[in-house]
């Protein structure tokens, strides 16, 4: 417990936290208007000639259920990316700044520091979480209202969104601080997760697309083995025909997650400090 | 431990024994072993890239040995139950995150470790770093960055010190302070541990000395004893006007006389009264007539001569 506040202690001495937050806001802005013109989109029965897979499609996503839940989770794209870094820099700034050496002297089980790491940056995450589920709640339910679908406060879809969020912000952070350890130089790691996070999906949307024409649909089910279309998969809210099932992109995730983090605190253990 | 055989001085001893590092290409450390005792300064000496860091390294658990053990007061460092109270250390390439104040770095130690809060202050105070508390590091000078360094093994009051090159960028105040501050803790039956190149600030710290060289020991005792070891001894420096009559005179002593391009004689194997004697005897003038001790320098030099510092 000592290690957990020490490490939150680190973070709330530096400028990082409040430099994340501001980068955040206007993110989190941004998406929120995507989001309401979609939901707008969505609402006015302005699309025509859909064949019927594709009419299928729509429906679910037009739903109230798909509509709310997307609302109640506005800023996850950016969120993610944002705790994912945050969870590098618990370790990278460690060797960026050389203070790794006192940190294990004071400390030298260092699977109790790399421990109080995983835990502070999912405190972090959980915090990010609270603040903007608060947010989107408030927004969120504004924009509904004014699509003409109701406030969808009492949406067990919605509320399962939320949660399903919240899983996905934790298992970020967790995998933020897995390829911290990873890849211990600061840039490296950072350009390296951005990338994951961002080029990462599209550039597997374009291949999987490409190799799903070539070799038939059943590709399209690989996407899920991306983490940032695994996450997204988990929260959207409806099923929508011809996505893989949602608790499978959770699945996948949490594999991520306990596998970076696992491996970046064994490889921690072993590693010569100099 | 509770046999009561644990002899008392095994508290506060550090021991490295058959202790070795293989890097890829470099053995740093090489079947290395040595004690140091409580309630003496030691001075840990060697050329650059002897493996002075990386023993220290592994005696803290940063590096993990190839071969062989280091252990403070009879326990690996992992296995101490509270190491900040029980050693401090100051590592080179060791260092405090920019944008955090000197205070806060502290604070956060404290947190980790179970300390009070109010240790940060006191250990700041103890360095006479407080009128920089809430500054952030970065605008720290070298020699505060230095002093915070201590301050921070400094935090769980430690009967052990390890230090690595903490004279670094100290003003020569700085480096006084420092002398004073490491012979204190010594004094008070603390064990100091400190590697440095300063070999004439050395020769005024430590107690004891281990020399190292190519990750080999060279020599490890009592500095007096060190120095008193070389086969040179003592020399005498004199300065005459007739420097070929008192040189005749000496030789008639059995004395080695070596004259440099000033004329200033350096003579072995005789003391300095005999020298006075002889010049006496023969009619000679004496300008200058001065007993020069090896310094630790000199001693260093001839020992790790012609072992590869830098591998
Ligand atoms: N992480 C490392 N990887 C490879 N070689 C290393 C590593 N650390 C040290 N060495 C090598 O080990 C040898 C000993 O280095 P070390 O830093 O222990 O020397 P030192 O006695 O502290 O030198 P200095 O007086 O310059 O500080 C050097 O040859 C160095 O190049
Ligand atoms: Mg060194």
């Amino acid at each position: 417990m000592n290690l957990v506040r020490a490490e939150l202690l680190k973070i709330r001495t530096t400028n990082t936290w409040w430099i994340f937050a501001l980068i955040s806001l206007p993110l989190w802005a941004l998406t929120l208007l995507i989001n309401w013109l979609q939901a707008d989109a969505l609402t006015s029965n302005a699309v025509t000639d859909l064949s019927s897979e594709q009419a299928a499609q729509f429906e679910a996503a037009a739903s109230p259920d798909a509509l709310s839940s997307n609302l109640f989770t506005t800023g996850q794209f950016f969120g993610l990316l944002i705790v994912m870094l945050l969870g590098i820099i618990v370790v990278t700034s460690e060797f960026f700044h050389q203070t790794v050496t006192t940190t294990f002297l004071t400390t030298p089980h260092r699977t109790a520091v790399m421990s109080a790491k995983l835990a502070a940056a999912s405190v972090l995450a959980l915090l990010f979480w609270l603040v903007t589920t608060a947010f989107n709640l408030i927004a969120g339910a504004a924009v509904l209202n004014a699509v003409g679908v109701g406030s969808q406060l009492g949406n067990d879809a919605a509320w399962r969104a939320i949660g399903l969020n919240l899983l996905a912000y934790l298992l970020w952070a967790v995998f933020g601080v897995g390829i911290g350890v990873l890849i211990r130089s600061q840039i490296g790691a950072t350009v390296t997760g951005i990338l994951l996070y961002l080029g990462g999906s599209i550039g597997a949307i374009v291949v999987i697309s490409i190799l799903a024409a070539r070799w038939g649909d059943w590709i399209n089910n690989l996407q899920l083995l991306v983490p940032s279309l695994a996450s997204s998969l988990m929260v959207t809210g409806a099923d929508i025909p011809g996505n893989p099932p949602r608790w499978a992109g959770a699945v996948v995730l949490i594999g991520y997650a306990v596998i970076t983090g696992l491996v970046g605190t064994l490889l921690m253990r072993r590693r010569d400090i100099s | 431990m509770t046999d009561g055989q644990r002899s008392p001085t095994s508290d506060g001893q550090i021991v490295v024994s058959g202790l070795t590092k293989q890097y890829k290409n470099v053995r740093a450390v090489n079947n290395l072993s040595f004690t140091v005792a409580p309630g003496r300064v030691t001075g840990f000496l060697g050329p650059n890239g002897a493996g002075k860091t990386t023993t220290l390294r592994m005696l803290l658990n940063l590096v993990t040995p190839t071969a062989g053990t280091a252990t403070i007061s009879g326990h690996r460092y992992a296995d101490l139950a509270d190491p900040l109270r029980h050693v401090g250390a100051i590592l080179e390439a060791s260092s405090a995150h920019k944008g955090r104040t000197g205070i806060n770095h502290l604070r956060v130690i404290c947190a980790a470790a179970g300390l009070p809060k109010q240790r940060a202050d006191e250990a700041l105070a103890l360095v006479g770093l407080t009128p920089a508390a809430k500054r952030k590091f970065k605008g720290y000078s070298l020699g505060m960055k230095q002093r915070l360094g201590i301050a921070a093994a400094m935090l769980g009051d430690p009967r052990v010190l390890i230090l690595d090159e903490p004279a670094n960028g100290l003003d020569p105040e700085g480096i006084r302070w420092m002398r004073g501050f490491l012979k204190n803790l010594a004094h008070e039956g603390r064990t100091v541990l400190v590697s440095s190149h300063l070999l004439s600030e050395m020769q005024l710290l430590a107690d004891d000395v281990v020399i190292i060289a190519a990750g080999q020991l060279i020599r490890q005792g009592p500095v007096d004893q060190v120095l008193g070891s070389m086969a040179q001894g003592a020399r005498v420096r004199v300065r005459t006007p007739q420097t070929e009559a008192l040189t005749a005179a000496l030789k008639a002593q059995s004395a080695t006389v070596d004259t440099d391009e000033q004329g200033v004689m350096l003579v072995g194997g005789v003391d300095a009264p005999t020298i006075g004697r002889a010049a006496l005897a023969a009619g000679v003038e004496l300008h200058e007539l001065t007993t020069e001790r090896p310094d630790l320098e000199r001693v260093f030099l001839e020992l790790t001569a012609g072992k590869a510092g830098i591998r």
